[in-house]
């Protein structure tokens, strides 16, 4: 197996195995595994050796031994499964439904349970997707645009901006370090959005002498979520880079390596787990954050997709079928970003707890 | 190869404790040397700032010719062990092996050559390319001193190195590091708490406490002469037992008075230590080593006045020898240091089990001694050989 994907002092098991990229033999379990993701994949770690050597050696079990020892995993995954796809299900037929409106694509069922009728689709119709790409009033494309840059460009330098705040913090003793660590504590508890009046006279004020980064610009916009962001991020990491031993550095350094070299080439490296969270986290925020973008970026052909999308259902006229047809789309960046930091996850948001 | 000379070395951290205080040391070149002390005695502190690794407050550092106080780590010419390995877990042995000489920008073929001769050397043949999570702890030894080696330091520095390994594998190791050592000749501070490395290892110990260096020989001196009550106690398993007693004039001899016990002070011992003749009529703090005793039904002729009785409270026989806690009546001997080395054996000395008062000793009798718990012994003491300290300072009582 693998042991490229971590730092191996964290979150290991004492016989070598690493518990996040565990690979699984066990072609029951597999599935399981592969339908709920970590829930179950949590869960078959849980059990031990021992519980599940009797499933192995016995190939033909009874039904009943099969249902209370395997087959409740299965009923469980699969209850989860469709909780979580009802909702989705239900926006794909509203947005092939060129109605628009929910009630036309669900309608009601005699027995007054109009959700179940929606989960499959009644027509296949694409005009919803069409539609919003061709409104120059309400421009989902520049949205989409925006919105990735945002996303992309924030998560990025907020991950390595914090990631050197966090080493410094974590390896350097300079003067101001503990109040600077506890200034660190007291920002990240208070949301951003809690500043908005200031950021709004702020942007107004930067918008006369630097329109590029103020009031209605992306770039502004762009300022305010890395800076909102670097407060947990750097907190997080930090506590995430103490748990690397000191003597690794120490034993670079002595090797002739640079702090550059031993941020990039060790810290870093090791850190990996933690810097895919901080992204990931970074990145599904701004897709989502509405309250600070509506603000500072109120004009609609110039907008995030959160802001935009929000007008299609909040005025007089309400068109769920554009929404939903520009939720799927929207979806489409965030689902690429989880799977390929996915492998990461798992390890990442349980790491930093359990030292090996 | 380089000696190493710390002269005055001070180290005042920045909470202001003060860690370690003015030490000196010359290591010679090619010289292994180690470093003991108690927990928390600055032993560390001292290691790494010749890594370069803290910086120091005071004094002058020399490796070779250089004074290196203000060199970074990596050019001091030196390569450290760590108690921890401090492996890049990242990466495989080859690599944790190679790391500092490509960085030194060695060329490729004679970074796989001195790999393959740490490797050798190591028996790292098989494991080179796996990664540290996938090794032993003794293996992961191995890797970290791999990794020393190859560097071709003119120092090595070693903190604890053994400290994490299980005790047969300590015993190994510890052959294993001395003999690499020593086949490579290249100078070496090594620092332990273990009293058996510190004795069998190093050419030379320096014993520390509380960040003052209190003796450096090598370990047969130190073991025969310690300079104060606490390198006495600290060197040695088990260490040496301590007895309150008092000088005094007999006639145109000196004799010396332990409890109800007295015992003849020979000539022979106060023409080497002149000294004790200021200590008649004083109390003096007497040290004995177990080996030094014997017990007296083992002996044809029982020398006169140099006897002292006691009660056992506890026999092992080890098969080579027999070693007798017993009950001494007598005064114990309580300083600082005395309470510091209590502190730091704990445990497997604090023997409390039958004790009936007086000072507990511990001698080792011949294997054909027949003592019995509960039952009364009388010992013959060595009295050349016994240790004269003063009861307040702790100093050795010799000039
Ligand atoms: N960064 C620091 N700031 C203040 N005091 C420190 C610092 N590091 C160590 N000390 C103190 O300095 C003393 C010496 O520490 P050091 O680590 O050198 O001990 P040691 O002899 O190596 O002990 P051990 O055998 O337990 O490793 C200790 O009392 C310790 O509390
Ligand atoms: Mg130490």
């Amino acid at each position: 197996m693998s042991n490229d994907n971590g730092p191996e002092f964290l979150g290991k098991n004492p016989d070598g195995s690493n518990p996040g990229s565990r690979t699984n033999n066990d072609p029951d379990l597999q599935l399981a595994v592969n339908r709920e993701g970590q829930v179950l994949a949590m869960e078959e770690l849980a059990e031990t050796e021992g519980s599940k050597a009797p499933t192995r050696s016995a190939p033909k079990m009874s039904f009943g031994r099969w249902a209370t020892q395997l087959g409740w995993r299965h009923a469980v995954a699969i209850i989860a499964v469709l909780f979580a796809l009802f909702p989705i299900l239900y926006i794909i037929n509203v947005a092939l439904n060129p109605v628009g409106s929910l009630s036309a694509s669900c309608p009601p069922s005699k027995t007054g349970i109009s959700a179940l009728t929606c989960l499959a689709p009644s027509t296949v119709d694409f005009s919803n997707f069409t539609a919003i790409f061709n409104d120059p009033l309400k421009p989902f494309g520049t949205w989409f645009a925006n919105t990735l840059t945002l996303a992309l460009v924030v998560s990025f330098l907020s991950t390595l901006m914090s990631a050197a705040g966090a080493f410094a913090f974590s390896r350097l003793r300079f003067k101001g370090r503990r109040p600077g660590l506890l200034a660190l504590v007291l920002l990240q508890m208070f949301p951003q959005i809690l500043a908005i009046t200031a950021i709004f006279i702020l942007m107004t004020s930067i918008k006369e002498v630097f329109p590029l980064f103020g009031l209605g610009s992306v770039w502004g916009l762009l300022l305010i979520y890395l800076g909102g962001s670097l407060g947990v991020n750097t907190y997080l990491m930090k506590g995430f880079f103490d748990t690397i031993p000191v003597e690794i550095d120490e034993s670079a350094k002595i090797d002739g390596a640079s702090h550059v070299r031993i941020f990039f080439g060790l810290v870093l490296r090791l850190a990996l787990p933690v810097l895919v969270v901080v992204f990931f986290v970074t990145f599904t925020f701004i897709f989502n954050e509405l309250a600070i973008a509506r603000v500072l970026l109120p004009d609609l052909r110039d907008t995030t997709l959160a802001v935009g999308l929000n007008t299609y259902v909040s005025g007089n006229l309400q068109e769920w079928g554009k929404f939903a047809a520009g939720a799927l789309i929207s979806a489409i960046p965030m689902l690429l970003v989880f799977g390929i930091t996915q492998k990461y996850l798992v390890t990442g948001l349980t790491s930093g707890a359990v030292k090996g | 190869m380089a000696e190493v000379v710390l002269k005055h070395i001070e180290k005042l951290y920045e909470n202001g404790f003060h860690a370690v205080k003015d030490l000196n040391l010359d290591i010679a070149d090619g010289e292994f040397l180690v470093l003991v002390g108690p927990s928390g005695c600055g032993k560390s502190t001292a290691l790494r700032m010749v890594a370069g690794l803290e910086d120091i407050s005071g004094g002058d550092l020399f490796i070779g010719e250089r004074r290196v106080n203000d060199l970074p780590p990596q050019d001091r010419d030196i390569a450290m062990v760590f108690q921890s390995y401090a492996l890049y877990p990242h990466m495989s042995v080859a690599d944790n092996i190679a790391y500092g000489l490509k960085l030194r920008k060695m060329p490729k073929s004679e970074i796989q050559a001195r790999i393959k001769k740490a490797a050798d050397m190591l028996e790292l043949n098989d494991y080179l390319e796996r990664k540290p999570a996938q090794l032993s702890g003794g293996q992961r030894q191995r890797v970290a001193m791999g990794r020393a080696i190859v560097r071709e330091p003119a120092v090595f520095l070693m903190d604890e190195p053994l400290s994490n390994l299980d005790a047969k594998l300590r015993v190994q190791m510890r052959a294993e590091i001395s003999a690499v050592v020593r086949s490579l000749g290249t100078t070496t501070i090594y620092v332990t708490h273990d009293q058996v490395e510190a004795m069998t290892m190093g050419d030379r110990m320096a014993v520390m406490k509380a960040g003052v260096l209190n003796q450096v020989g090598t370990p047969q001196e130190v073991y025969d002469s310690p300079n104060n009550i606490f390198v006495a106690q600290f060197v040695g398993s088990p260490p040496m037992n301590l007895v309150q007693g008092r000088l005094e004039e007999s006639g145109d001899g000196v004799t010396v008075k332990i409890g109800e016990a007295t015992l003849e002070v020979p000539a022979s011992v106060l023409d080497e230590r002149p000294g004790l003749r200021q200590y008649l009529g004083k109390d003096v703090a007497l040290g004995l080593r177990s080996e030094d005793m014997e017990d007296a039904s083992l002996l044809k002729e029982v020398p006169p006045n140099a006897t002292l009785k006691g009660t056992v409270t506890l026999v092992e026989a080890l098969g080579s020898e027999i070693v007798v806690h017993f009950d001494l009546p007598g005064e114990a001997v309580v300083t600082d240091d005395t309470k510091l080395v209590a502190a730091e054996i704990g445990g497997d000395d604090a023997i409390d089990v039958g004790h009936t008062g007086g000072v507990k000793w511990v001698a080792s009798f011949a294997p054909r001694s027949r003592v019995r718990v509960g039952e009364d012994v009388t010992i013959v003491a060595d009295i050349e050989r016994m240790h004269w300290f003063d009861a307040h300072s702790g100093e050795a009582i010799r000039g």
